[in-house]
């Protein structure tokens, strides 16, 4: 069930928040082993919560967040050994909202370590598995908020973004999800990436539920109501063409039920996009070094192989990196102005390919391969750079796999991204399809594609 | 194999001047990093219109 459905089941008294919560636990506890979705399930506080919810927008709803959100009294370990001991005395400013509004936190999400990459393969706690097909990753950071929306084992969750880590478990998992744009949600309470493009952001299974997520969160944010009619949308073309080519071709599609619903389509080239890796690198790597400085000074040994190359590269670079990164990314951001000077959104495919299997290194993509997180970064970081709101909604599969098309907005024009991707699914069915969880005699789960 | 050895020197020289002390497995984890990215700094760094100034942490 949608969390919009759900919220109003709740208002109207045909369920009760306990009842509600009790029914996701049980979810979580046979399914949780196949997946790997959860660091931590807050079953006993749930349920005492749940019984004092207050009546608002989310009364009784249960969600999850990622394990870098702070929920006073539970662990934010963020998938890594260095925080294991790691309890906050406070919630993060969005917890504390999403409890005003009257959500249950069923726990803490598995995440990429200190949500630092693209795979949440975490050495601490081990992979987050995708729901539909348990062998491949879920992507990342996000990818237990991701696993845990597309196997319904929260109405709704939390995810962070600094260059993808909403956007790419949103799409390998067939959910919605959306990075808002930066500096709509506050960051009080999150364990840091980059102070520049960390941001906090909703995945669930449709628009309309990320909406209501981010009402609750964010206090500037008013949805749109409406259709799509007359909106301008640039196709960016360069990326449809990196794009392997079933993936393109879905994304395709996708652009011509948009048409059909009277959006007007451009094909469009989008500015310094080869150089936008870069520039975001130079800014991210130097600002994650510094976040953890101290405990590359004491932990070294205690990151994960991959987090701590990134982390000393950051500490490496030369000085003069950050500056330039930030010299480039005002060039860059006055070069995206002027695009939505014609523009009231972009899209693109969210990733060129499905889901990788897990422990899978290289790629192929247009058939050369090349490293997974190369060949993320020219489709999630442009519009990182500017902080813009991209919502990634999915559009059809390839090999029965979820592909994503991105959604790309002016800044703080957040509602506008969600009108159009609820539009879309509003004409299309994408976003209810689902994998299907399946119990055996003894209770274990598995799941099989729908 | 000399060039390699001086590299991973520099970099441990930095890393120390930090405080912080990487072994040989982490630098030569590092290098391909550092390889891709430096040079492509220096070609954004010759391509920036001159009198750009960095945008603000805040800013888009």
């Amino acid at each position: 069930m949608s969390l919009a459905g759900l919220a109003e089941r709740l208002r109207v008294g045909e369920l009760s928040p306990r009842e509600a919560t009790a029914s996701y636990l049980e979810r979580i506890e046979r399914a949780n082993p196949h997946l790997n979705a959860y660091i931590t399930v807050r079953a006993e506080e749930a349920l005492a919560e749940a019984e004092s919810a207050p009546r608002g927008a989310l009364y009784g709803v249960p969600l999850a967040v990622k394990d870098v959100i702070d929920v006073a009294g539970t662990p934010t370990t963020a998938a890594s050994r260095i925080l294991a001991d790691n309890v906050p005395q406070h919630d993060a400013d969005c917890v504390a909202r999403l409890r005003a509004a009257g959500a249950v936190i069923l726990g803490k999400l598995n995440t990429h370590e200190f949500a630092f990459g693209a795979t949440t393969t975490s050495p601490r706690f081990g992979p987050a598995r995708n729901p539909w097909s348990t062998d491949r990753i879920c992507g990342g950071s996000s990818g237990g908020s991701g696993a845990a929306a597309a196997a319904d084992l929260a109405a709704g969750t939390l995810g962070t973004d600094t260059a993808g880590s909403i956007r790419i478990p949103a799409c390998f998992c067939g959910v919605t999800g959306l990075r808002p744009s930066t500096g709509l949600v506050s960051n009080d309470g999150v364990v840091p990436v980059s102070w520049t493009f960390d941001a906090v952001g909703p995945i669930a299974r449709s628009a309309e539920d990320c909406s209501l997520l981010l009402e609750a969160i964010a206090p500037r944010y008013r949805p749109e109501e409406g259709g799509v009619r007359g909106l301008r949308i640039g196709v960016v073309e360069a990326l449809f063409e990196r794009a392997n080519p079933d993936v393109a071709a879905v994304a395709s599609m996708a652009l011509d039920e948009l048409s059909a619903l009277g959006v007007r389509l451009e094909r469009t080239k989008a500015p310094l996009l080869e150089q936008a890796a870069t520039i975001l690198q130079a800014v991210m790597l130097p600002e994650a070094a510094q976040a953890h400085l101290g405990w590359l000074r004491t932990r070294l040994e205690d990151y994960g192989a991959d987090v701590r190359a990134r982390l000393l590269a950051g500490l490496l670079l030369p000085s003069t990196a950050h500056v330039t990164g930030q010299r480039a990314r005002r060039w860059y951001c006055d070069g995206l102005r002027r695009l939505f000077d014609r523009f009231d959104l972009l899209a693109a495919p969210e990733m060129p390919i499905v889901a990788p299997s897990i422990g899978e290194q290289t790629v192929e993509v247009n058939a050369k391969s090349i490293p997974y997180r190369l060949c993320l970064m020219p489709f999630n970081s442009p519009w990182t750079l500017a902080g813009l709101p991209v919502l990634s909604v999915p559009c059809g599969f390839v090999q029965g796999l979820p592909v994503g098309l991105a959604l790309v907005g002016r800044r703080f024009h957040d509602a506008t991204v969600l009108r159009t991707g609820r539009a879309f699914q509003e004409a299309m069915d994408w976003h209810e399809r689902r994998p299907t969880l399946a119990f055996d005699a003894d209770g274990k789960a598995s799941y099989t594609r729908g | 194999m000399g060039a390699k050895s001086s590299s991973l020197d520099l970099l441990r020289q930095l890393a120390a001047r930090q405080g912080v002390f990487p072994t040989d497995e982490d630098l030569e984890a590092v290098l391909p990093f550092l390889e891709a990215i430096v040079p492509a700094l220096e070609e954004l760094e010759r391509t920036l219109p001159p009198g750009t100034a960095p945008a603000e942490v805040s800013q888009s």
